[in-house]
């Protein structure tokens, strides 16, 4: 089964079409920096169609949408998962919704650290993550994805006196949070980005076993709720 | 896709409703669905943009089903796509337009990037299919309020605009400060029904003025007389303050379809529902010898048909819309002239 894979959840736009053997192709565009403004809105659409004919399949083929649901930047996330949603009720085909930090996670289940903990950058000094400890076959979390501050993670990390890998963009841009600590290994920028070869993985896996979903079900896992809202809390 | 029966899906995601209809031929309404959020902007007295775009995700499945259910439609039927791209809230904007872009893509048909002004200048033609232009529309809501001269199809003027708040949300903001909740307009309308309307004289604002709007100072009266008032009726400050309103912006459309000489004025947009507005513009046209036509209410506020329809008219002008096509928060109208 063929498997088109989308990730917006940074400011790099992705797509890619696979199957449980690997990809056909991927493509994408931007970085999780800050060098240019995120085009998530013009560019995905176009992404896929560009997809598609260089790689020779139709939409028509596809099985199954992927898309990566966050946390990370509302917008993007928005533009994917409508995305998603869109082509799922087009094509008449399920959605497999993975959680993005999986994503950053995954390709990492071979570290020889007793833990991988992704941080992808949420703004404001703080980081989406969660801890996944490596074991045969893949990686397993350890607990909820959370919002914390970068120094929170490295206190939890201190705690915990274990061997670990920190990577994502959230690693890279609060670097210096994790300075210090022996037990704690940065990732270099090619763990920077959510995977497009794990959003493919992951899905056909979990595909296969039927953990697939409807359109309507699919909701972008936000973790932060918005200002208003907090604002209306805290006045209450 | 034939010339005769050419469907179109459009959203309109642009504010607080999210909204999907299936329009045949630019003229015949198979459904139109809007789900409303304004339950979940009442605790906060406005649109909260990041609730507003949250929302959107949320009822976007519910009302494509819903719209496709009561066309009796398949999504291969239709033949193109269509969203608001702007003017409004960038985060909103975005997931109609997506979602219109996906299913263009998937479905191999073209897509069509609406302006919402346009389509609301559109809506009027579904109940009064002869409309054509020269004609004089006002749209007034909660984000906007203008005057445009439609000239030909697809082609408008702008004549005036409100150089600070829009009608709709000094609406909102006199309901809050009388303590009548949110949204205001259909309260302050409710309320002012109920009794004479000149208790309380609130003046005009700019009445004299050309084709511009101002009501941030009419707020600031409304706000001086209930603070030096208080006792006095609630219904009846209301009812001043919306005939205040009701009088400008009549005058003003009355006086553009003077300077421009069109025969027919037409009203649009969320405020367009107010009960006086509508009595008072075919009052005004029967005087002066023009055609009004005020569209029904749901018409009026924000829906997916009046996109529809201006995506039929545009894709017809200007053809389809590229998928790279984004979404503009601030777009004028005037981008849309050749
Ligand atoms: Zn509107």
């Amino acid at each position: 089964m063929i498997v088109l894979a989308i990730d917006t959840a940074t400011r790099r736009v992705g797509c890619a079409l696979g199957t449980a053997d690997g990809l056909l192709g991927e493509i994408a565009l931007g970085h999780a920096g800050k060098a240019t403004a995120p085009r998530h809105t013009e560019q995905l659409t176009p992404a896929i169609e560009t997809l598609c004919a260089q790689t020779g399949v139709s939409l028509r083929d596809v099985g199954a949408i992927a898309v990566s649901i966050g946390p990370g930047m509302f917008t993007g996330l928005r533009v994917g998962v409508v995305t998603a949603k869109a082509l799922a009720h087009a094509l008449a085909v399920p959605v497999v919704a993975v959680p993005t930090l999986d994503l950053v996670a995954w390709p990492l289940r071979y570290a020889r650290h007793a833990c991988v903990v992704p941080l992808i950058d949420a703004r404001r000094n703080e980081v989406y993550c969660a801890w996944y400890r490596p074991v045969p076959g893949g990686v397993q979390r350890d607990g909820d994805y959370q919002l914390l501050t970068p120094d929170d993670v490295a206190a939890e990390l201190t705690a915990r006196r274990e061997l670990a890998l920190v990577c994502g963009d959230g690693a890279l841009r609060f670097a210096a949070a994790f300075e210090g600590d022996d037990l704690v290994e940065l990732a270099g920028p090619d763990h920077a980005a959510p995977s497009l070869a794990a959003l493919v993985d992951l899905a056909c896996a979990r595909a296969a076993r039927g953990d697939v979903c409807a359109p309507a079900d699919v909701v972008p896992m936000y973790l932060r709720r918005s200002d208003a809202e907090l604002a209306l809390e805290a006045r209450s | 896709m034939t010339a005769q029966h050419q469907l179109v899906l459009a959203f309109e995601t642009s504010c607080d409703e999210t909204a999907a209809a299936l329009v045949a031929d630019g003229t015949m309404v198979r459904s139109s669905v809007v789900a409303t959020q304004t339950a979940r902007h009442a605790p906060f007295g406005g649109v909260v943009p990041e609730v507003a775009s949250r929302a959107h995700v949320e009822l976007l499945d519910e009302v494509l089903v819903q719209a496709l259910g009561e066309a009796g439609a398949t999504l291969a039927d239709v033949d193109v796509f269509a969203a608001a791209h702007g003017p409004g809230l960038s985060g909103a904007l975005l997931v109609g337009v997506s979602a219109a872009k996906a299913l263009a893509l998937a479905l191999e048909r073209p897509y069509v990037g609406v302006h919402h002004h346009e389509a609301h200048m559109c809506a009027a033609r579904l109940e009064a299919p002869d409309l054509a232009p020269p004609f004089v529309t006002l749209v007034v809501s909660g984000g906007h309020t203008l005057i445009a001269h439609t000239t030909a199809p697809g082609r408008h003027e702008v004549l005036g605009q409100t150089v600070d708040d829009a009608a709709g949300e000094a609406f909102d903001k006199v309901a809050r400060l009388l303590g009548l909740g949110y949204p205001g307009g259909p309260a302050i309308d409710e309320l002012a029904g109920r009794v004479a309307a000149d208790a309380v004289r609130f003046t005009p604002p700019m009445l004299d003025d050309g084709l511009d709007f101002s009501f941030s100072g009419l707020k600031t009266a409304v706000l001086r007389h209930h603070r030096e008032h208080p006792d006095r009726p609630v219904a009846d400050v209301a009812a001043g303050f919306q005939r205040a309103v009701v009088q400008v912006l009549v005058t003003k459309l009355m006086r553009a379809a003077a300077a421009t000489g069109a025969p027919t004025v037409v009203i649009g947009g969320g405020v367009a529902a107010n009960s006086a507005l509508r009595a008072a513009v075919v009052e005004a046209a029967d005087a002066a010898g023009l055609r009004a036509v005020v569209p029904s209410r749901a018409l009026c506020t924000d829906n997916a048909a009046m996109v529809a329809v201006a995506a039929h008219e545009r894709l017809a002008l200007d053809g389809p819309t590229p998928l790279d096509d984004g979404v503009y928060p601030n777009l004028p109208l005037s981008t849309l002239n050749p």
